[in-house]
């Protein structure tokens, strides 16, 4: 402890796990790179616990539990019942209850990834809920995303464009987006990712590390 | 890399306050400059103003603020100094003006505070970016706005 001799002040609250968001419209594929971020994250020896949201059902949860990349019980779902940006930004006391819950269970979780409900791009995170958050746009979803200005897009720690191998039968030029994303992003973090193929994950497993993990 | 793993208190704290004046003469106090919608981080990478890297990370229950104490012992302290929040001032025309002021204010999810019949939008990026959610209001006369700091 850092203390001056003769100075007494103790906390009794201890450092949990860290919590990040993984945010973003529907379909834009935060599901499959949850998915690809599990097995990226036990490389590097992080202990993981998963909470997801849907509107009205658990379909990501089971999705994820039946992978077979992560203990079932490590993966709680969220169903947020109404709009999804709610229970990750105005009110997210069901998120941080769950996040509680998976942190009281496996004392060895080191990192939470709270995959919000598919939104638009106006959805931002509660800082009180997550510690750093992601938010995946996808290249099918249209190469004009990044110009419209969007909260989630301008004000996440990191922007991922996602399923960049779309991008031809789209037709969006991949490099235009990445500029249009660049410039909204003013120097900030950008990745881009092909799920299917493991493209960007490790770049993004390296930002979590280094900014959250401290590692 | 500095470790911060709990706020020890407010350099205003009686119990710190002696310990710190105390280093301050002695040139060995730093601080780590936060920006306003930082404040509410539990874990953040920071450098304090002599270069080395901070790395905070806090109980759920724990929260930055100005003037937290983040490091204190023989030799140093480490102090957070909060930037200085921007706000926009709006200022409605008219009732019926202040009314659609607020539901947009809502509607685009602002941060804000009130100052008599004037509403602050608490600024995280330039003031022209949310200038032009209302700019129908304003190239009216509607809505008039000026930026300030505190």
């Amino acid at each position: 402890m850092n203390m001056q001799p003769g100075v007494s002040i103790s906390s009794s609250s201890r450092v949990g796990a860290a919590r990040i968001g993984i945010g973003g419209p529907v379909g834009s594929g935060k599901t499959a790179l949850i998915e690809c971020l599990i097995p990226a994250f036990a490389k590097r020896g992080v202990s993981l616990a998963i909470v997801t949201n849907d509107l009205v059902t658990a379909e990501d949860a089971e999705r994820i539990r039946r992978s077979g990349l992560i203990d079932p019980a490590r993966v709680a779902a969220v169903e947020a019942g109404a709009c999804p940006h709610t229970v990750i930004r105005e009110d997210p006391t069901l998120n941080i209850a769950a996040a509680d819950e998976l942190e009281a269970r496996f004392s060895d979780v080191e990192l939470i990834l709270i995959e919000s409900g598919g939104d638009n791009l106006a959805s931002t995170f509660s800082l009180d809920l997550v510690d750093w958050w992601m938010f995946v746009i996808d290249v099918a979803g249209g190469g004009d995303i990044p110009r419209k200005n969007g909260p989630g897009v301008l004000k996440c720690d990191l922007l991922v464009v996602n399923k960049t191998d779309l991008a031809p039968h789209v037709g969006v030029d991949l490099a235009r987006m990445e500029r249009d994303s660049a410039k909204a992003r003013a120097g900030r973090p950008l990745v881009l990712t092909n799920c299917r193929a493991g493209q960007g994950i490790d770049a993004i497993v390296d930002q979590i590390l280094a900014k959250v993990l401290f590692r | 890399m500095i470790r911060v793993e709990s706020v020890l208190g407010s350099r205003a704290d009686a119990a710190l306050h002696d310990a710190i004046h105390h280093l301050e003469h002695h040139g060995e106090v730093e601080f780590v400059g936060v920006a306003p919608a930082d404040l509410d981080r539990r874990r953040l990478l920071a450098r304090t103003d002599g270069g080395e890297e901070v790395a905070i990370a806090l109980p759920r229950d724990q929260k930055l603020y100005d003037g937290a104490v983040l490091v204190l012992d023989d030799h140093r302290a480490v102090i957070v100094r909060a930037g200085a929040q921007r706000w926009l001032r709006a200022k409605p025309a008219s009732a019926s003006d202040a009314l659609e002021l607020g539901y947009h204010a809502g509607n685009l999810h602002w941060r804000v505070r009130f100052d008599g019949a004037d509403l602050l939008v608490a600024l995280e990026g330039p003031a022209d970016t949310y200038a032009a959610r209302i700019d129908p209001m304003v190239s009216a006369g509607r809505v008039m706005l000026s930026e300030e700091s505190e």
